[in-house]
């Protein structure tokens, strides 16, 4: 094993990490400001990126406009989901249960949904900045960098936007407790469908940011909402910063499992890793300040 | 929008949707007569073998409209009934079920899938239906299928066509990059034939089904310095990063790699790629330059190896039923169905022990330029 | 289950146990087939049915267990060619070793930790089956498993195998049933509402837990044997973690916390694909849509939608009676 390969590795496991870490960062969202979880988390991701290919390549829009369209749409596919089905069940005061059996059913919806609309075919976007970048004969694309860098922007925006401003903490509040939030005003409904707009939001950000590296189609909705979930549980599944964390965890083990075991394994080693780490950190990543929210 | 005109509007949709799919596939031509003769197909319309359902398909119903067209089987229409297992092989079971014994079709065409081929395998072999199925033979279980014939070769087949492709340019060290599930299958075959070929595997990097990312994993390939690489996968995924990572060595694919779907998901990495299949669209062989001409009219896109497969499938199974006639029985429509063709994918044997007969030199070897196939002259002399 | 019962409801009892016997008769073949496939899926949906409703474990491991029952019905009977009862017994106690052993560490998580824990399971369980080709047959599969012969009678169609099938539900049912009325049942739920409580009153949680978990697995892995044995060919595509969603769609479609609502689940992932598959390519599209209106619904499950209309026809009784 040379220097070479394991720098590899951290790149790629890197790059992964932060796709990871922003399907997790938008799963992790909704279920802050709704306690659901949201198994089409990555079909907002298809659908966004979706959305920006379509506007790019049938309509000819330009890219900048087409990638503000493709996350709008996703944001206004969740918002509109939540208004449409989410608002109803929490009035009759449905379970846990009911809510997962609702999003399992949409994202199924929605997969079946590009198949027949979009078809079979992958699709490409034009990645931000030609080239790779090439550090002792490990290569890194410019736009996995540009990826990295957005990834670590939007965390970082996320928590600011949880923790100073009046919508962020109002949201916060809501899903803490209903109850004391609706007392001092809070619109504790259209709190919820704000959640999902952020949580289709950053969700159709992340498809649109990895679709230069990684081929959107019908069935990429599924392996990213299984990645994120891993990724956002394993940051406390109620703090963003420890999805990010999380999924940067998940990222790197996997590829330092290829190099370092073998390729053969890496998801045993992988999802083994992952049970450990739940087991000795019964709070997630971040500890008892990631459970309050970082 | 309250919940009882939500429900209103999925109760239209949902009729809507049946009026306007439940309609027939083909009507029968003018030229035909009388009920018309019933053959079944399973393909994987849904789910992740829709790029192989989809083509086959389309295979399937142009046969069916070609045949009707010239007279049907001895002046009856033949009727294609076309059943989509959603990549399942229970659902495939089920499916098969009924076509054998509710709607008591004369033959089975496909599936598309190997395990669904091997489930339904079991209802036609006991039920003595003639079946060809949209796969290379699996497991040791076919061999006793005697009825059961293929159009696809098997995947000892599809390793030999690699070795020799890499004899061909003189690569001793090969390096594999290869899927859980197709490219496992196709590893265990090429691995006894190493040795015979004078190559080394130095490299063998294994990625699961549907893996977004298998840049490590390539990385490996390159660092232990292969003359060529074989990608072994059902999936853009692997082509890209292996360009990406700026691996320089000749790369040879497998035909699962091989659909306009993948190369257009591999971008710019669509290119150096040399592919041992059976049809390419844009320079077709000369017998089957009239079958890619009828597709490009009726569809208005290229086929490629499945739907020419289908096709084949379809005209094999309307020729045996009309030498024997369509009243003949599974065992006579069987033998019938046992003679040498040449067909537009490939020339087929079914006498042949792997029920399938098709020889390494039936492969032409494409080769992927700037994202287009192209039609290299190499062939595999015998 | 209460403990008297009128006539009418053994008379109703009756009558189901007619019709449930003579329907795999009156049905077309495929039809019958589907049913063989329901009880399959009600046994596995039992476990899950179980976990959620009685212990709020959601336990997407299932198709770990659905597989490790199927492949040693297969490899017992098609390569070392015993009989099959060595097939279901090995699935059985391999299935229940591993739950047991995992079981004790993963059941101390909670919440959606322990739901990403039995995933994490599915996916190793799913992966290993991939990679040990050399046991399980990877994609190509293991082909040719026997036929069932019982007293006697070759249990080679659908009509025939319908009966052992559904006669395995109905006992694991009682399983099940005797479990949610002992008072197992009792601290079970006690430590679903309030493990606070429950922890006061010195349950022991963790092997409660656990023994459920393991009634799951064997559950599991029964249904995974005498899959095998129905469809005589068994591959890993079955029993990745889709199968194992496609369980836990079952308690929650029909009811978690009532045993037939698990066989209204079961019928429901059997039949509707089916029946929509005729309507076109976008039948996939309009079984998520169902899934959804059923959620939407009737958000306590099939079941519970039936038992309050119930209650509702027999309140309207009493309300304008006379």
């Amino acid at each position: 094993m040379t220097l070479s390969l394991v720098l590899q590795a951290i790149f790629a496991g890197v790059t992964n990490g932060i796709v990871y870490a922003l399907v997790g960062m938008g799963l992790s969202a909704i279920f802050k400001g709704s306690r659901v979880i949201n198994a089409m988390q990555g079909e907002f991701s298809v659908v966004g990126a979706m959305t920006t290919v379509l506007l790019l390549t049938k309509a000819g829009w330009p890219y900048p406009a087409a990638i503000a369209a493709g996350a709008l749409a996703g944001a206004l596919l969740g918002a509109g989901l939540e208004l449409a089905f989410v608002r109803h069940m929490a009035r009759k005061n449905a379970s846990e249960d009911s809510f997962l059996l609702l999003t399992i059913g949409l994202a199924l919806t929605l997969s079946a949904g590009t198949l027949f609309f979009v078809g079979r075919d992958g699709y490409l976007l034009p990645p931000f900045g030609e080239g790779v970048l090439i550090v002792l004969d490990a290569v890194i694309q410019f736009h996995a960098l540009w990826l990295i860098a957005i990834g670590i922007g939007a965390t970082l925006a996320l928590r600011a936007f949880f923790h100073r401003t009046s919508v962020g903490l109002s949201m916060m509040a809501a899903s803490i407790d209903a109850d004391g939030a609706a007392t001092t005003g809070i619109n504790v409904a259209r709190m919820r469908t704000y959640t999902f707009f952020l949580g289709g939001l950053l969700g159709a950000l992340g498809g649109i940011l990895v679709t230069p590296l990684v081929a959107v189609d019908y069935q990429l909705g599924l392996n990213l909402t299984l990645k994120g979930f891993a990724a956002a549980v394993l940051g406390g599944l109620t703090n963003p910063l420890g999805a990010a964390v999380g999924g940067l965890t998940l990222g790197l083990v996997e590829s330092l499992a290829i190099i370092g075991i073998s390729s053969s394994y890496k998801d045993v080693v992988a999802f083994t890793v992952l049970i450990v780490i739940m087991i000795l950190m019964p709070n997630g990543i971040l500890g008892r300040a990631g459970r309050r929210g970082g | 929008m309250s919940l009882s005109s939500f429900a209103r509007l999925t109760g239209a949709a949902a009729l809507v949707g049946l009026s306007a799919f439940a309609a027939p596939t083909a009507p029968a031509s003018a030229q035909t007569s009388g009920d018309p003769i019933k053959v079944g197909a399973i393909v994987s319309v849904t789910g992740a073998g829709a790029g192989l359902g989809g083509p086959e398909r389309a295979g399937l119903l142009l046969a069916e409209k070609e045949i009707n067209a010239k007279g049907g089987i001895n002046g009856r229409p033949l009727k294609i009934i076309v059943e989509d297992d959603a990549s399942n092989p229970d659902t495939a079971l089920s499916k098969a079920n009924d076509l054998v014994f509710n709607q008591k079709v004369v033959a089975l065409l496909g599936p598309s899938l190997t395990a669904s081929t091997v489930a339904v395998g079991g209802v036609t072999h006991a039920n003595k239906i003639p079946q060809i199925a949209f796969t290379g033979i699996g497991p040791a279980v076919e061999r006793e299928r005697k009825c059961l014939a293929h159009v696809l070769p098997p995947q000892k087949l599809n390793a030999q066509a690699l070795l020799e492709y890499a004899k061909n340019i003189k690569a001793t060290k090969i390096g594999v990059l290869h899927d859980a599930g197709y490219g496992n299958v196709v590893l265990a075959e090429l691995k006894p034939m190493v040795d015979k070929y004078g190559v080394k595997l130095v490299a063998i990097e294994k990625f699961e089904i549907g893996a977004t990312d298998t840049t490590t994993q390539a990385a490996k390939v390159k660092a232990s310095q292969p003359d060529a690489i074989f990608i072994i996968a059902t999936s853009a995924t692997p082509f890209r990063n292996i360009k990406q990572i700026q691996a320089t060595q000749p790369i040879v694919a497998a035909i699962g790699s091989s659909s306009y779907d993948y190369v257009n998901a591999m971008g710019p990495a669509a290119d150096n790629i040399v592919i041992p299949e059976f049809l390419v669209g844009e320079d077709p062989l000369p017998h089957q330059k009239a079958f890619v001409e009828l597709f490009k009219q009726t569809y208005n896109s290229t086929p490629k190896n499945y739907e020419a497969a289908a096709y084949d499938a379809a005209n094999i199974i309307a020729a045996a039923i009309k030498k024997v006639g369509p009243d003949a029985g599974g065992e006579k429509l069987c033998a019938a169905m046992k003679t040498p063709y040449s067909g537009v994918l490939a020339n087929y044997d079914f006498s042949a022990d792997d029920m399938t007969g098709i020889p390494v030199g039936s492969y032409i070897y494409s080769k992927l330029v700037g994202g287009k196939y192209t039609r290299t002259p190499f062939r595999v002399t015998q | 289950m209460t403990s008297s019962r009128p006539l009418s409801s053994y008379v109703t009892l009756g009558l189901a146990l007619v019709v449930w016997a003579i329907l795999p008769f009156v049905v077309p073949r495929h039809v019958a087939d589907l049913l063989v496939f329901t009880g399959i899926y009600t046994i596995a949906g039992l476990g899950i049915g179980l976990l959620l409703g009685h212990c709020g474990i959601v336990n997407l491991a299932q198709a770990t267990f659905y597989g490790i029952g199927a492949y040693a019905s297969a490899y017992c009977t098609v390569m070392l060619h015993l009989p099959a009862l060595t097939g279901f017994a090995l699935g059985a106690a391999l299935s229940m070793a591993l739950a047991w052993l995992i079981g004790r560490p993963i059941l101390r998580l909670t919440g959606y930790f322990l739901a990403l824990g039995t995933l994490a399971l599915s996916a190793i369980a799913s992966a290993l089956f991939f990679e040990w080709d050399w046991l399980t047959g990877g994609t190509l599969g293991i082909g040719g498993i026997p036929k069932l012969d019982l007293l006697g009678f070759a249990l080679d169609r659908p009509s025939r195998y319908y009966f052992l099938v559904w006669i395995v539900a109905f006992a694991c049912m009682a399983v099940a049933a005797n479990l949610v009325d002992s008072r197992t049942g009792l601290m079970l739920r006690a430590m679903r509402d309030s493990s606070t409580a429950a922890a006061a009153l010195s349950v022991d949680l963790q092997s409660l837990r656990t023994r459920v978990f393991v009634v799951c697995a064997l559950f599991g892995s029964l249904a995974g044997s005498l899959f095998a044995h129905h469809a005589s060919f068994v591959s890993t595509q079955s029993f990745t973690v889709d199968r194992s969603i496609n369980f836990l769609l079952i308690p929650v479609i029909g009811g978690a916390t009532s045993i037939p609502g698990i066989v209204v689940g079961a019928l429901f992932i059997t039949f509707l694909p089916e029946f929509l598959s005729k309507l076109g390519d976008f039948h996939q599209i309009l079984f998520g849509l169902a899934l959804v209106a059923v959620v939407v619904l009737v958000p306590d499950g099939l079941m519970g939608a039936l038992g309050r209309l119930r209650k509702r026809r027999v309140a309207a009784g009493n309300g304008h009676g006379g």
